[in-house]
């Protein structure tokens, strides 16, 4: 069976928040997945006191050595996924 | 409904307030304009009553006086300000005795010397200033309710003080304990005052309209607590009062042998043995100014020097760490937002994968949100 490196959404109406998972592919969206390798939070929050551009952000958590180790091992990202891992180079960018 | 809006088609003598006039108007009534009711009003004894009251000492009321509250329990009777009585006995005194004093002067006019006789002017126009100004508000003129003898209006800030304690905290760097202990102003009113005028400044920066007229009139009507320069200033209240605990305002009796040793702090497990209640001495607002109060001067103002260079301290350890961890964090630039990705690992979840400070949505456990004594508004303002 295939790992994927998934989003699970939790959260309430209007105010998703995600946990990222590596999961079984055939599994259930919130089921309990192989391992939590961190969350996205999708809402911006306001600017931090004392940044100069003023620029709103968005908190991810992420555990970047295990991502490294579950990509090795074959697990395929989903597309969400894969976005958020290329950022930290991860993975290469897709088109 | 729609409100009321008086009608141009009446005859100003029907639309006015005033009562004298209403009576007097000649009673033309068409059927375009008045087509219901053709009586005038009755004048009931409540009305002329009101009416009475509105003409005579209530017209004080009308225009509020500059500078001071303006309530009932100010005037008498008969209207007339009842601390500014004196000074209208003065001024008549005055004008009397300067009738004589002028009949005298003409004949001692020689031979003063001009120096003295400039000097005694300047301290008699000083003199006059002094006392043609109303005396300050007394404990009877702070009462709104005239029946209710134990309620005060309470003075609030200034403009300057405001702007004084904004000034000393964000500008001079010193600590809301300090500043609070300094201008006798309690933490949580210096916090807000803080956070408020950075809310202004940043209007104003923004062009947003502000409602300084409002603010004015309100400021003009309320007694306030001026900025005071000396080192000793007056307090605006009672800063280190102890907090009521919700927990301690249900009696509780607890028997205790004898023999044994109990203390404050034993009484605090009482009340709650998971989250004790702390002694007294350690939720005063302000326990060093209880410290100075036994030293000399000298010993004081050292003791708090050396305070106020450790909270200085701490506060910049507090944002060395907060930078330090704040460069680790890697921040991707985005088209509207950055992202920022903070490290975790996996492993805060422990051996069995439940622990609560592990990463994420926990798996099994029913959201907390409806739990007693979950706080849901917001507990600090990013300013």
């Amino acid at each position: 069976m295939v790992v994927r490196i998934r989003l699970a959404r939790f959260g309430k109406r209007n105010a998703p928040f995600y946990n990222i998972v590596v999961a079984h592919a055939r599994t259930a969206r919130n089921s309990k997945p192989l391992e939590v390798l961190g969350t996205y939070d999708p809402i911006p929050k306001p600017p931090r006191p004392g940044d100069e551009g003023g620029r709103p952000w968005k908190d991810i958590k992420l555990d970047t050595s295990r991502a490294k180790y579950w990509l090795g091992v074959g697990a395929q990202p989903s597309d969400p996924a894969w976005r958020l891992l290329s950022m930290v180079g991860l993975l290469v960018r897709g088109t | 409904m729609p409100p009321r809006i008086r009608s141009p088609a009446l005859p100003s003598c029907i639309s006015s307030y005033t009562p004298s006039a209403r009576f007097q108007c000649p009673h033309h009534p068409s059927p375009q304009t008045r087509p219901f009711s053709n009586s005038t009003p009755r004048a009931s004894r409540l009305r002329r009553r009101m009416f009475a009251w509105l003409q005579g000492p209530g017209r004080a009321f009308k225009e509020p006086l500059p500078g001071s509250t303006n309530y009932l329990g100010a005037y008498d009777r008969s209207g007339a300000l009842i601390r500014g009585r004196g000074l209208e006995r003065r001024a008549q005194g005055q004008r009397e005795e300067g009738k004589h004093a002028s009949d005298g002067a003409e004949d001692e006019a020689v031979g003063v010397d001009a120096l003295s006789e400039e000097k005694e002017r300047l301290e008699r126009e000083a003199k006059e200033k002094r006392e043609g100004e109303l005396p300050p508000e007394t404990l009877e003129d702070l009462r709104p309710f005239p029946l209710n003898r134990e309620f005060r209006s309470q003075a609030v800030l200034s403009e300057e003080l405001r702007e004084a304690i904004w000034e000393r905290v964000v500008k001079g760097g010193e600590s809301v304990r300090g500043v609070s202990a300094a201008l006798g102003v309690a933490m949580e009113r210096v916090a807000a005052v803080v956070r408020l005028k950075e809310v202004e400044r940043e209007w104003v920066k923004k062009n947003k309209p502000l409602a300084l007229p409002y603010a004015r009139a309100v400021l003009a009507m309320l007694p306030q607590t001026p900025l005071d320069t000396r080192i000793k200033p007056r307090a605006h209240e009672s800063i280190n009062d102890l907090p009521v605990h919700q927990a301690t305002t249900t009696q509780l009796f607890h028997p205790v042998s004898e023999s044994r040793h109990f203390t404050r702090v034993d009484a605090g497990l009482v009340f709650d043995s998971r989250l004790p209640l702390l002694p007294a001495d350690a939720r005063i607002p302000h326990p060093e100014l209880v410290a100075q109060a036994s030293m000399t001067r000298t010993q004081a103002v050292e003791a708090q020097k050396a305070l106020d260079e450790k909270e200085k301290e701490e506060r910049k350890q507090r944002e060395e760490k907060r930078k330090k961890r704040e460069a680790r964090d890697k921040v991707v630039q985005g088209r509207r937002w950055d992202f920022v990705f903070h490290e975790v690992s996996v492993e805060s979840v422990g051996e069995d994968g439940r622990s609560a400070r592990g990463v994420g949505w926990r798996y099994g456990f029913p959201h907390e949100d409806r739990k007693r004594g979950q706080v849901k508004i917001p507990r600090r303002v990013e300013a």
